[in-house]
Parts: structure tokens; C-alpha cells; sequence
């Protein structure tokens, strides 16, 4: 192909990552993501309840109910997308990179090359445990704007990348 | 480098402690700046003052200065540091004890500062920068220039095997001064930065305050000494208009003079030394600071100028190193360059990359995208004008002119090359123009991003990482884009160069 300057090689014989096939991540995950979002509208509803009993004012109390109203639905709103964006979540692993895809609105793949992980992580949330699952978390050097979270897979599967990963590091030398 | 012995355990300057105690009375007085403030407030508004003379508000007084003369004692006899083989040891801390040790190799840069009160007492510090978080950061606040410039060497020949050691010796010797920066050409970068950004933001500040700001001056019978200074008539019209145009060039002269200010403090007598490895740069008046750049540590550079500064001959160059401490990155620019000395230095650090530069440009889908964005600016300043009712919707005719321009440069100044070893991206706008370097054996990772609209217009934007900044191939064809990302991954994963 001609368009990269100087290039000898073929580009059809590369590996290709629009042929990837993706997994996806435990399903439980949609739970945490929708606990998630109910603790956050939770705060705020419960904050504009307590202000509205307490409040002296009572331009706020007319007010009320048209913003808890559109807040009721902007919540709803944020679970659809909250499900739209669990079903873009999904993972590949190839012999020499991972790659990482998600976002519904915005989706971005990421992949990074093992030849450049600096290390690794698995942490698991209170929810998470109990769910039996784990983020994994993978470090490149300096900033930090291309360190891959991996969140909502199952406990076992982290734990087999997670080995995986590090041997991978270890005989890299 | 044998007169002094990096072997053995030493401590910093005795003028540390000058430093150690400054730096924290200062720290103290800009953190507690405005309870003092209040306390003198009150003291003064306060019916009976207290008496100054009285032995307890002595004794408090002074206490203060006491405690942190002690501290600093302390820390200077408690911080110790020394070479060993490939590591640098550091111990440090009064009651908690710190131990640290950092391999040769894995030094990113070493940095020689020099605040107002170092300068004043004549000591440097040195800073060890390493590529991981924030805080493995080192610094030594204190030590003798002589003994600091030892140190630097030492610790940045590490990188090498023994083998190199006398290669090193030779290319130290080798430093050749490349580029002064003179007052004159400093004077002119300054005047020829894009005032109009800091402009619009005093702009839209002041529209915020108009009235207030109006009925102030009204006060101060401005308006109408300058109607007699003109000789005119009492007309409004004329004298709100000359109020608002003084107040427009009151405001640029304002922000130019800020930012020449700022800009000759930071980059008095830029100094650029130039040797096999790579660039040593000098610079600063209150803050100096020296550092060294090399080749195999830069991880983007990018190359800006504007359209009065391309006919001034003036162009910065500005490196990315992979750290994580951003304030640090800001001073890794070189300004006021000439086009021959930027070409020169660029290929310095890229060596052909200007030889099979093709442009190749985004997809249509960009102007839509920067149609939409302009719209939304159009909007917000309308909205002002709309605060500011009159004439101001008068602006607008200005204003659109820029934007369309604005949009049309945009697209043209868009272009992206990538061939074996490097990746070249322009990017910019009607005033400014910018184009960012990369070798491929430094990208780290190579991030694919898709809004809904883009993929609409099946096209799509690259994100290629370093260890610093990522680099962005915007508004490319899908197909194109996952072409350009199965080459890199290709490259960084069979080819396995080293990258940092």
C-alpha cells in the first residue's frame, strides 16, 4: 500500500484488529453500574427532599417538583445509557497486546502491547466481592492517560490475566 | 569529577538551612496571608491596641521563627546522600526516617534550579526526575554549583555500560554553544504571542462587570474629561463608545505587557548548548534553571509559531519527556528560534524526517465538526452581546469573520504523515500553527475513539500514547485510521526497540 511512505510491508498481511473477536465482560457488572447511579441520584433527591422540608424560602418549594421531576427522568435516562455502555465493554487478548473497548456515546479501543506494560493490578470493591469480580488494572509509563481499566470481570478470569500478564512481564527482561 | 567523592556519605551546603528556613516562612506567610491580614485589621480597628512592647507578644513572635530555624537544622543534619556503583542512595527525615535508592538508568533528567533567595546566597538545587509517580521525585535543595554540575554528570553518564565510560568522558567536552536568546528577539516573542486569547478572557470578564465597572468610572468623571480633552459634545453615544474603546485598549496593553513580562522572566538568557547526546538548556532571571534534554529520553516535540511570529522568524520548540510532574514539562521549550535553527535541531532529534514528508489531510467530516463547535461560540458571544445591548450586536461582523477564517485554517493547517520511524501531525488555527513530532518506537499504547457521530460518517479519531502526551490523528477514515493502528501496534510489537 502505498500510502505509508517508505513501507515495505505488505499491509493486508498484518494482523488485523477490526477481526478481533471481542468478549464481553460478566454481566453482573450492569449491577454495579446501575447501584452506582442510584447512590449518586439517591444523594441528590434525599439532599432536595431535606431542603425543601427545611427550607424557609418558599420560591424553592414551588420550584420542587419540576426539578424532581427532570431529575427522575434524567435518571432514567443515565440507566439507558448506563446499558448501552455495559454492552459496549469488551476485551481482547492477542499474543502480544490486549485491547480493551468501551463507551456508547464515545467508544475508544484501546490496545497496548505487553512490550510496553510497566505493571499490574487487581482491585476489588465491596460490591464487587460480593458479585465475585475484579477490575484489572494496567499501568504504562508515565502519564497516565493510557493505563487500561479493565472493570466487572470475573474473579477468575482477572486472576488468570493477571498470571498471564505477569509472566509475560518477567520474560520480557 | 575526582575533586569530589560522591562515594562517600555527604550532607548538603550549610546554607541549607538558610534555604530550608526561608522557603517554609514564605510557604507559611502565603498559606496564613489572610488571617494575618484579619488579625492586623482587627488589631488596628480595635480601641485598645496592644501593647508591642510587652515581653509575652515578643516571646510568642519570635517563637515561630525559632521552631522552624530548629527544623531546618534538623532536616540539613539529617539528609545525606551518596553514589554507589549504579544507584543513587538518599537518606532523609527527622522523626520518620527515609531511605531511597534510584538506579542510574532508570534517571530520566536531572534539573539545576535557582530561586531568588539560592541565587542571593549562591547555592543550587538539584532535582533527580524519574519516570515514575510523583513521588519518587528528589530534590536537593543546596549544594555548591561545582559540586551540583559533578553530581548531574555522574548521575546521567550512569546510562551507559562501563565499555562507554571514556566515549562519555570525550562528549562532555563537546558542548558547543548553539543559540543565545537576545533581548531584542525576547522582546519580540513577547510583544507576538496570541494576545487575543488572554484578551477574551479579560473580555468576557469584563462583560460580567460592565455596569458596575460603568457606574465607577462614572464617578470618576472620566468619560467626560476625555469629551473635553477630544472637544465634543455632551452626546452619549460618543462618549460610551470612547468609553468602551479605551477600555478595550487599556485591556490589551494591559495583557501585553503581563505576558512580555512573563515570558522574559522565564526565558531570560536562554542559553542552548548542544552536544552529541542531545541539548543542555540554560534559562530564567528570579528562577533559573539548567537542564539537560537527551535524545533517547524525549518523547514528543512540537514545533508552534503565529502568523506575526513566522514573519519575525520566530519559532518555540517545545519536548515531552515521560514524568509525571506536568509543572516541570511547561519548561521544556526552546523560544525565539530562527527557521534554519528550529530545521536544525528538529533534525537533530529526527534526522530525515522532512525528506518524505506527504500530507495527508482528514476527512471532510472535520469541517462539519468544527462548523458545529464555531456555532456554539457564535451562540455564547451573542448571549453577551444580547447582556450588553446597544451597538454590541455591531461585534458580530468582526466576529464572524475570524470564525470563518478560523475554520477554513483549521482545515488547511490539519495534515498527517506517517512512515517508517516517525509521525508527523499539524494541527492549528487561523493565528497559530503547530506540528508535533513522535518516533514510532515510542508509542505506547494506540487508543482507536468513535463519537456516534463520527461513526455516522464512518470516521474515526487516533489517539497514539507516549509516556507524555498522546498524540491525536483527528477526523481520519475508518479504514484508514485501523490501517495506521494495526501498522503501529505491528511496529512497536515485532521491531521491540527500546523506547525509554
Amino acid at each position: 500500500m502505498s500510502f505509508f511512505a517508505n513501507n515495505q510491508i505488505d499491509m493486508s498481511t498484518l494482523p488485523k484488529v477490526q477481526d478481533l473477536e471481542l468478549t464481553a465482560i460478566s454481566s453482573k457488572y450492569i449491577y454495579i453500574l446501575f447501584f452506582n447511579t442510584l447512590t449518586a441520584f439517591g444523594v441528590l433527591c434525599l439532599a432536595m427532599v431535606l431542603v425543601n422540608v427545611f427550607a424557609e424560602d418558599r420560591g424553592f418549594n414551588d420550584v420542587f417538583w419540576y426539578v424532581f421531576g427532570i431529575l427522575i427522568v434524567l435518571f432514567f435516562i443515565t440507566l439507558i445509557f448506563n446499558y448501552l455502555g455495559f454492552k459496549k465493554r469488551k476485551y481482547a487478548m492477542r499474543e502480544h497486546d490486549i485491547t480493551f473497548s468501551k463507551g456508547y456515546l464515545v467508544n475508544t479501543t484501546l490496545t497496548l502491547p505487553y512490550n510496553r506494560i510497566q505493571h499490574i493490578e487487581i482491585t476489588r470493591t465491596f460490591l464487587a466481592r460480593k458479585l465475585g469480580l475484579s477490575t484489572l488494572k494496567i499501568y504504562t509509563a508515565g502519564e497516565s492517560g493510557d493505563d487500561m481499566t479493565v472493570r466487572g470481570l470475573p474473579k477468575a478470569i482477572a486472576q488468570k490475566q493477571y498470571d498471564f500478564l505477569t509472566k509475560v512481564i518477567n520474560e520480557r527482561v | 569529577m575526582s575533586a569530589y567523592n560522591f562515594q562517600q556519605p555527604s550532607r548538603q551546603s550549610a546554607k541549607v538551612i538558610l534555604v530550608i528556613f526561608g522557603v517554609s516562612i514564605y510557604k507559611v506567610v502565603k498559606a496564613s496571608f489572610i488571617i494575618i491580614v484579619a488579625f492586623l485589621f482587627k488589631l488596628f480597628k480595635s480601641d485598645k491596641p496592644i501593647n508591642m512592647s510587652h515581653p509575652m507578644v515578643w516571646l510568642s513572635l519570635s517563637a515561630i521563627p525559632l521552631v522552624f530555624i530548629v527544623i531546618a537544622v534538623l532536616r540539613y543534619l539529617n539528609f545525606k546522600f551518596y553514589v554507589e556503583e549504579h544507584h543513587f542512595f538518599l537518606q532523609k527525615g527527622i522523626l520518620n526516617k527515609e531511605e531511597l535508592s534510584v538506579s542510574k538508568d532508570k534517571i530520566q533528567n536531572v534539573y539545576i534550579k535557582q530561586n531568588l533567595l539560592q541565587q542571593l546566597i549562591n547555592v543550587v538545587s538539584l532535582s533527580i526526575e524519574t519516570a515514575g509517580d510523583d513521588k519518587t521525585e528528589i530534590e536537593i535543595v543546596a549544594l555548591a554549583k561545582p559540586k551540583a554540575e559533578a553530581l548531574k554528570s555522574l548521575l546521567l553518564s550512569g546510562a551507559k555500560t562501563k565499555v562507554e565510560t571514556t566515549k562519555t568522558d570525550e562528549q562532555q567536552i563537546e558542548h558547543t554553544l548553539y543559540f543565545k536568546a537576545s533581548a531584542k528577539r525576547l522582546f519580540l516573542e513577547g510583544l507576538s504571542e496570541n494576545h487575543l486569547k488572554s484578551f477574551i478572557l479579560i473580555f468576557g470578564f469584563i462583560v460580567g462587570v460592565y455596569n458596575d465597572a460603568k457606574e465607577f468610572v462614572g464617578e470618576l468623571n472620566v468619560s467626560s474629561t476625555i469629551t473635553s480633552w477630544f472637544n465634543l459634545d455632551n452626546e452619549s453615544l460618543m462618549a460610551l463608545l470612547l468609553f468602551n474603546i479605551s477600555i478595550v485598549i487599556v485591556l490589551l496593553v494591559f495583557s501585553i505587557v503581563l505576558s512580555m513580562i512573563r515570558l522574559f522572566v522565564q526565558n531570560f538568557q536562554l542559553t542552548v548548548m548542544r552536544n552529541n547526546e542531545g541539548l543542555e538548556i540554560s534559562k530564567g532571571l528570579l528562577n533559573k534553571i539548567s537542564l539537560s534534554l537527551k535524545a533517547s529520553r524525549i518523547q514528543n516535540t512540537t514545533v508552534s509559531t503565529n502568523r506575526i511570529k513566522r514573519v519575525l522568524g520566530l519559532y518555540k520548540l517545545a519536548f515531552t519527556q515521560a514524568m509525571a510532574n506536568k509543572r516541570q514539562q511547561l519548561k521544556f521549550n526552546i523560544v525565539a528560534l530562527s527557521k534554519t535553527q528550529l530545521n536544525d535541531l528538529v533534525l537533530q532529534f529526527y534526522p530525515g524526517v522532512f525528506k518524505n514528508l506527504i500530507k495527508h489531510k482528514p476527512h471532510q467530516y472535520f469541517y462539519k465538526r468544527l462548523i458545529a463547535t464555531h456555532f456554539i461560540i457564535l451562540l455564547v458571544f451573542n448571549a453577551c452581546f444580547w447582556y450588553l445591548s446597544g451597538l454590541a450586536f455591531l461585534l458580530n461582523i468582526p466576529l464572524l469573520l475570524y470564525l470563518v477564517f478560523n475554520i477554513v485554517y483549521a482545515y488547511k493547517k490539519a495534515y498527517y504523515h506517517i512512515d517508517d520511524n516517525y509521525i508527523v501531525v499539524g494541527s492549528g488555527m487561523l493565528i497559530e500553527t503547530h506540528t508535533s513530532f513522535l518516533e514510532v518506537k515510542k508509542v505506547q499504547a494506540v487508543r482507536l475513539e468513535q463519537t456516534i457521530f463520527q461513526k455516522n460518517n464512518n470516521v474515526a479519531t487516533l489517539d497514539i500514547s507516549s509516556a507524555s502526551r498522546p498524540l491525536k490523528i483527528k477526523h481520519i477514515p475508518l479504514n484508514r485510521a485501523l490501517d495506521i493502528k494495526n501498522y503501529l501496534l505491528y511496529k512497536v510489537e515485532y521491531e521491540n526497540k527500546n523506547w525509554m
